[in-house]
């Protein structure tokens, strides 16, 4: 992905490539998407799913999977610690962010990401099956979850702030200035305040992506963004965070493999956290 | 059923809505859902002096999950009460739908159980 300028061009492939590599047995396709039978419906040959609720969050404690169960979905899915893993997912692969950022908590580094995602595999009228692929199990040895390199914390957050850094607000423009205090049609996911935290700048999240197919902007079109708008520059630690660190996850990824900053967390406590602690500082 | 059969049966729903489309003479027209997520939807509701419904329908837009439950609550209470509408939970629809799938998903799989319910609320405003 050379043309479109980015700082890790290996991290995003085309649909092209991964039509040319759909029997590679060191490539696996995943697909991750926040409609969860959108799979079922039809998905790249030889594509397995992965759940973002099902399979990456923790069913009781709010938190991701751990390391053993890490482990067995990598071994379920055919996954080898040398595996090229290739995401993509509905809603220009907001969810494939996510499972990617999951991934790489886990040291599985050797990733990427297919521009344009489900939208744009249809659109070029590529094959989709029905069919399920099975695997041979494989003997996957995780990292331990390293949550320092790529996640904040509230605390994390708070030393963030107390240091001046930067914060990537991606929700909407309502709910950043308060206006909503929760996404509309959905009081149960709402916090007991609203606005964003102190200092946060306001970007959402789907600037990044061309809507017309759901691929990335190019880089040129990421700084005027991010470092013309908003003045952030890649020497800068970011965090960045959203509702429950999904769609920040979409950005995360833009800023880090993209435009190449060395050091962007992602805070998935986000506001559903932030917004219902006590003392800590809130703007509007 | 099976997980299987339970994903055919919402896929069913889904590419098959039933009661699809506006109703003409609606008592009340209800929208809900989530435009951030792009799940939404409008019910259409045909009621009667003794708070039955004699017609129900829907359109909308969004996720698999939330599509289909919309179509199945329109199959379920086409003929029932109002007061029956507020005695169904959300753990109904769940059965129906199938908890392996449609509880990771619980916001989408009761929008149509919620906003039909809305509906009702309005009217016992009135």
């Amino acid at each position: 992905m050379t043309a479109k300028g980015y700082a890790f061009p290996d991290k995003v492939v085309t649909t092209e490539w991964v039509a040319a590599h759909l029997n590679d047995p060191k490539v696996r396709i995943v697909e991750s998407n926040e409609d969860v039978l959108l799979y079922s419906r039809g998905h790249i040959p030889g594509a397995v799913q992965i759940d973002w609720v099902a399979d990456l969050n923790d069913p009781i404690a709010r938190d991701y999977l751990n390391k053993a169960q890490f482990e067995q979905l990598m071994s379920r899915h055919g996954i080898a610690n040398d595996t090229f893993v290739v995401f993509y997912g509905d809603k220009s692969n907001w969810w494939a962010c996510y499972a990617l950022w999951v991934f790489e908590l886990f040291g599985h580094t050797n990733t990427a990401v297919m521009d344009g995602g489900r939208l744009k595999w249809e659109k070029e009228g590529r094959p989709m099956t029905t069919e399920v692929p099975s695997y041979p199990a494989t003997e996957y040895r995780a990292q331990d979850r390293a949550d320092y390199k790529i996640r904040a914390f509230r605390d994390d957050v708070l030393a963030h702030i107390a240091a001046g850094r930067p914060l990537v607000d991606v929700r909407s423009p309502g709910e950043y200035t308060g206006k909503l205090y929760h996404m509309e049609g959905y009081p149960q996911e709402g916090a007991l305040r609203a606005g964003h935290i102190k200092g946060a700048v306001n970007v959402p999240w789907a600037r990044a992506a061309n809507p017309e197919d759901g691929t990335f902007k190019s880089a040129d079109e990421l700084r005027q963004i991010y470092e013309v708008e908003q003045g952030l520059k890649p020497s800068d630690n970011v965090i960045a965070y959203c509702r429950i660190g999904e769609r920040s996850s979409h950005t995360w990824f833009v800023l880090k493999y993209l435009l190449g900053y060395p050091n962007v967390r992602n805070y998935d406590g986000s506001w559903t956290e932030w917004g219902n602690l006590v003392g800590v500082p809130i703007e509007r | 059923m099976d997980r299987q059969a339970q994903i055919d049966f919402i896929l069913d729903h889904y590419e098959n809505p039933r009661h699809y489309g506006p109703l003409e003479d609606a008592t009340i027209v209800q929208k809900g859902g989530n435009p951030g997520c792009g799940d939404v939807v409008t019910f259409y509701l045909k009621v009667d002096d003794e708070d039955r419904i004699n017609a129900i329908s829907f359109e909308g837009e969004g996720c698999t999950i939330s599509q289909a439950a919309a179509s199945l609550v329109t199959e379920m209470f086409t003929g029932k009460t109002l007061a029956e509408v507020e005695a169904t939970s959300a753990e109904t629809i769940l059965d129906i739908l199938g908890r392996e799938l449609a509880s990771t998903r619980l916001k989408c799989a009761t929008l149509g159980l919620n906003t039909t319910k809305e509906a009702v609320r309005a009217l016992r405003k009135r």
